[in-house]
């Protein structure tokens, strides 16, 4: 009797789970349609193709610099270097290019570089894991000062660097890019097919399981013999590695380099984790959620920009609204729950 | 012999601030060859203007650090929320009496903090969002206020920033404040923010009203960040509305120099005051070799350098020590 008992519980508690991480996905979905039914109704060409189209793209760069944060948060850390690793990999590609590298080798040396930043991030914080913020808060401002120091060594004019972006690096990932006749710029199909991809390594492969497993509790990953250190610092270079693909690719967006093209991502990564439901703590959530979140937080900007606000007034309406959006399902127990 | 334990109860309990001191003493080493001038009265007094806004956003950070909401990100830009509302609102509306202006920097702060605090501990948010949110809002709202740097302080507050000599305003605004800190850690109240800070759940059990020690932590740390714009608008006599997330990252980095326990219960003053002079000091010091227009990069360079090396040494040395301690033992 008890036997059967204990079996019944053992299938309930992973279906229980699942059930609650599809809770979050369907609540943010509702969200979206929300945002969306009310955008269409104030806003004139809201739902009109260039919108969907120049909302689909902004979801691309964000969702791309988001995968690092994700798989961070998983884990029960943080990145805060990914702004300034983006604005880094923006400037010190184009500086490669127009000082005569190849651009494929520039995007090469820029990707590994990526890797290198997000291994050290990796390496430091992973003695540190409560101050993960921390240490990838001084890794970014660091690397971005060194990037900018030796991208204007001898220059005349500091901090501005000029060049040309390859057309096949513009038609990749501007408003007007094409992919094979269709007006759809091919980075948002780059993310769509990244996006399915990492849902399903997510799900269904050792690396997934294991990083779910490590983020949930520590001490019982450690019994099944997965490498915290190895899977830590994965993480961490993965996060490093994206970081500079969105970079690169930003390049191709605005025509031209800029090192505060990243600082939009150091709230919107966070920001769209935790509004797709993603457990800051580690363990729950997953990059379907971020999925959502990105593109609830598109929707929402696009809404204030169609009412008319500018840049700095989004910010502030952006940061009030975050934290009721948040407090929908991420909520922290109270202490009596947590004795 | 009893003095002595007392000494070596002193430095085991302040080792957490070794980064920090460290830090100091080579910096001023290092200026006294390169700038001597800056141990002349004028020197100090001129270090101190350009040190205390930074050092009161820390000490404001400090607390609630202690009591363990991890670090405060917003700080930096309410300290500007503080400086460009100064300059913008209250000048354009004429009010300029020192009363008025101090108890608006003050209040604001105050209102600022205890509302996220309130978003923490009742609607049981995550620190890091919140604080990050009201990053956001703050800077956006910065910019909106005061679209450039600009903008006028009220006369007497101006004059703050053109003292030079030791026994400036701004030293006494300084004085004062370590005065009320040191007061405040003789209180019940400290140890309570303390216990909370380390093991909430025990703090909880043992009776202590947690919420309302976050929530008043939190409104101490906004009293003050908002001297801590007062002293900003004092120290440039106008308004800057873009240098909010810089300020979070130089005190961030002071905070952890000075080792205060980002976990929370552990540290104090002690530590993050000698930090945040030992920040002032490393852009000082790198002005004073001819970098031309790379200066503000080598700045962010060595700001970001500083912040890991702190950390790691700030875990290092405390793990050494215990060991040291417990090898005696042994």
């Amino acid at each position: 009797m008890t036997t059967v008992k204990a079996q019944q519980r053992t299938i309930r508690v992973p279906l229980l789970s699942k059930a609650s991480g599809q809770k979050n996905v369907i609540l943010g979905l509702i969200m979206l349609a929300a945002l969306l039914a009310v955008g269409a109704a104030t806003v004139q060409g809201f739902l009109s193709g260039s919108n969907v189209r120049s909302m689909l793209l902004l979801g691309a760069f964000l969702g791309l610099a988001s995968v690092g944060q994700t798989l961070c948060a998983l884990l029960g850390g943080l990145d805060l270097s990914i702004p300034y690793l983006i604005g880094s990999a923006n400037i010190g590609t184009l500086y490669m290019i127009s000082s005569g590298v190849p651009a494929g080798m520039a995007i090469v040396i820029t990707l590994v570089l990526g890797i290198v930043v997000g291994t050290i991030n990796g390496l430091i914080s992973l003695h540190l894991q409560n101050q993960a913020l921390i240490v990838t808060l001084g890794v970014g401002f660091a690397t971005v000062g060194a990037t900018q120091v030796l991208t204007s060594a001898g220059a005349s004019n500091a901090g501005g660097t000029s060049g040309v972006v390859p057309d096949w690096l513009a038609n990749i990932s501007s408003l007007s890019g094409e992919t094979l006749g269709l007006p759809v710029p091919p980075v948002i199909l780059i993310w769509l097919v990244l996006a399915a991809a990492l849902i399903f390594i997510m799900r269904s492969t050792w690396f997934g399981r294991s990083t779910y497993a490590l983020g949930g509790n520590r001490s019982a990953a450690r019994l099944m013999l997965i490498s915290e250190p190895r899977r830590w610092v994965t993480v961490y270079a993965l996060s490093g590695l994206f970081s500079g693909a969105t970079g690169i690719l930003l390049l191709g967006f605005t025509g031209g380099a800029f090192v505060r093209v990243g600082d939009p991502y150091l709230f919107l990564t966070v920001a769209a984790v935790a509004v797709g439901g993603t457990s800051l703590l580690g363990g729950r959530g997953g990059y379907g959620s971020t999925l959502v979140g990105v593109l609830v937080l598109i929707a929402l900007t696009s809404l204030l920009v169609g009412y008319g606000l500018n840049n700095n007034a989004q910010q502030f309406v952006l940061g009030l609204l975050i934290v009721p959006l948040v407090g929908f399902y991420a909520r922290n127990p109270h202490i009596r729950q947590q004795i | 012999m009893k003095q002595q334990s007392r000494f070596g109860r002193f430095t085991s309990k302040s080792a957490y601030a070794f980064a920090a001191w460290g830090l100091l003493a080579v910096l001023l080493i290092v200026c006294a060859v390169r700038a001597p001038y800056l141990f002349t009265a004028s020197g100090i007094g001129g270090l101190l203007v350009s040190a205390v806004p930074l050092v009161l956003v820390v000490m404001g950070i400090t607390v609630t650090a202690l009591v363990g909401s991890g670090v405060d990100l917003s700080a930096g830009p309410l300290m500007i929320f503080v400086n460009v509302t100064l300059v913008k609102v209250l000048f354009d509306q004429q009010i300029g009496s020192p009363v008025a202006v101090i108890a608006w920097a003050l209040g604001i702060g105050v209102l600022i903090q205890i509302i996220q605090a309130i978003v923490i501990t009742v609607a049981r948010i995550e620190p890091v969002i919140v604080t990050l949110s009201a990053f956001l809002a703050l800077s956006g709202i910065n910019l909106v206020i005061l679209a450039q740097p600009g903008g006028q302080a009220p006369r007497w507050l101006a004059e703050w920033g053109s003292g030079r000599s030791i026994l400036a305003p701004m030293t006494i605004v300084l004085i004062t404040a370590i005065l009320g800190w040191w007061a405040f850690t003789r209180t019940q109240l400290f140890t309570n923010l303390r216990l909370v800070g380390s093991n909430q759940r025990t703090a909880f059990v043992s009776g202590v009203p947690v919420t309302m020690i976050r929530v008043v932590a939190h409104g101490i740390s906004g009293l003050l960040i908002g001297a801590g714009g007062l002293a900003y608008t004092g120290q440039i006599a106008s308004g800057n509305p873009t240098q909010g997330g810089t300020y979070t990252l130089a005190a961030i980095t002071a905070l952890v120099l000075g080792g205060i326990s980002l976990a929370g219960g552990r540290g104090g003053v002690l530590g993050s005051i000698p930090g945040a002079i030992a920040v002032t000091l490393i852009s000082f010091t790198l002005t004073t070799f001819s970098l031309g227009s790379l200066a503000s990069f080598v700045v962010q360079l060595s700001y970001g350098l500083i912040l890991v090396a702190a950390l790691l040494i700030s875990v290092i040395i405390p793990s050494l020590w215990r060991k040291r301690q417990e090898v005696k033992a042994s």
